[in-house]
């Protein structure tokens, strides 16, 4: 481990190095070891006496650097992609339902209480996601169409998300008027579905908002918004702003105004 | 085509201005002492008087950020000295225009590095 170093390292020193480098990711381990097996061997040979031999005000650089090198790659792994969004999702439905619990005391209450509930949120839900579809639901042109795989996974992320966002929606809505519910049922039967109707519409709103800014291959969220065209040029020439996909996999450009030429946003393929 | 420059050249000052918001204390200190050419972790230890658990993982969000950017000493320098090579770090000029910035914003910070001698 320190055959290219002109003197070897204290022992201390090559077993926190050894054992901090598994925390790096592998495409920077060689590089990350080498930088500090240079900075440990620096600071054990510097010619000022009173800080010679002194490495341990080292050792914290050394783990918190293995550690944010672990942790970035694990954020640039998971950034903006289907199962985080589908993971953040499940967290929220788990604290929605949380005041519920709260509230009802025990579980046995808390599935009573959800069966009673189930055909409401299913006439609710049906609602609310004909009229969404209807009014939030935009179409993209693909320059070539997706591979089937990626069509059906990218079908399944809507639909999983549209359900997540709908149950969420019930969920807040009966915590929200749960506490009244003794008191006033009549009141709180009436505002229930107006607090659910409002919450499910915002939801799926941010719902197909949220898929058509992603990649029609990967899933993940489009990146680096960029401007092309001027305004003034808005009837000659392309006026639109296209997104990457960090992966490579292409661009999306979203016209800024409709035009009768351009319509919807278009998927280009790399 | 002017219009196009100028609508950049705003991009580009708004992104330093946001830049020198969100930079922190800590990482407008860094930015001083690289632009006073303290070139090394270890250095930059010393003079700003940080801690290594501050300044290391610091140096990779300024290089991830684009304010800094890092390479590694010449092997032939090294070993005329019997020394491994070190990797050094630099200011880049996005890094110089927040830095400049972040001084007009907390003026303590010129006073507190000293000019690197030569």
């Amino acid at each position: 481990m320190t055959s290219s170093l002109p003197s070897p390292l204290p022992v201390l020193d090559r077993t926190l190095l050894y054992f901090a480098c598994k925390l790096v990711p592998l495409a920077e381990r060689s590089d990350w070891l080498r930088c500090w097996q240079a900075e440990l061997w620096h600071r054990h040979h510097l010619r000022s006496s009173e800080l010679r031999s002194n490495a341990i005000d080292l050792y914290p650089g050394l783990v918190r650097d293995a550690l944010w090198l672990c942790a970035e790659s694990i954020r640039m792994a998971f950034a903006g992609t289907a199962s985080l969004c589908l993971g953040l999702l499940t967290i929220v439905l788990v604290l929605a339902g949380m005041p519920l619990f709260a509230f009802s005391g025990s579980t046995h209450t808390l599935f009573g209480l959800l069966p009673s509930n189930a055909g409401r949120f299913l006439c609710e839900a049906t609602l609310v996601t004909l009229v969404s579809f209807a009014t939030g639901s935009r179409t993209i042109e693909h320059e070539s169409p997706a591979a089937l795989v990626s069509r059906f996974r990218a079908q399944f992320f809507l639909a999983a998300k549209l359900a997540l966002v709908l149950i969420i929606a019930f969920l807040l809505s009966l915590d929200m008027t749960l506490p009244f519910h003794t008191a006033h049922p009549f009141i709180a039967e009436i505002i229930q579905p107006q607090f659910f109707v409002f919450i499910a519409l915002l939801g799926l709103r941010w719902n197909f908002q949220d898929q058509d800014n992603r990649c029609k291959h990967c899933l993940r969220e489009l990146a680096s918004p960029s401007r092309v065209g001027r305004p003034s040029w808005n009837f000659l020439d392309s006026n639109s702003t296209e997104l990457l996909c960090k992966d490579g996999h292409g661009l999306l450009s979203v016209p800024e105004i409709e035009t009768s030429w351009r319509r919807s946003s278009h998927w280009i393929a790399s | 085509m002017t219009a196009y420059y100028v609508v950049n050249f705003i991009y580009v000052l708004h992104y330093i201005a946001m830049a020198a918001q969100r930079l922190s204390h800590t990482a407008a200190l860094i930015l001083k002492a690289l632009s006073l050419n303290y070139r090394f972790g270890f250095e930059i230890m010393e003079v700003t008087g940080l801690p290594s658990g501050t300044v290391y993982p610091a140096l990779r969000r300024l290089e991830r950020d684009k304010l800094v950017q890092s390479d590694w000493e010449p092997e032939a320098e090294a070993i005329e000295h019997a020394r491994p090579a070190r990797r050094y770090y630099q200011i880049t000029k996005a890094g110089k225009a927040v830095v400049l910035s972040a001084t007009e914003r907390y003026p303590l910070l010129a006073r507190l590095i000293p000019e690197k001698q030569a």
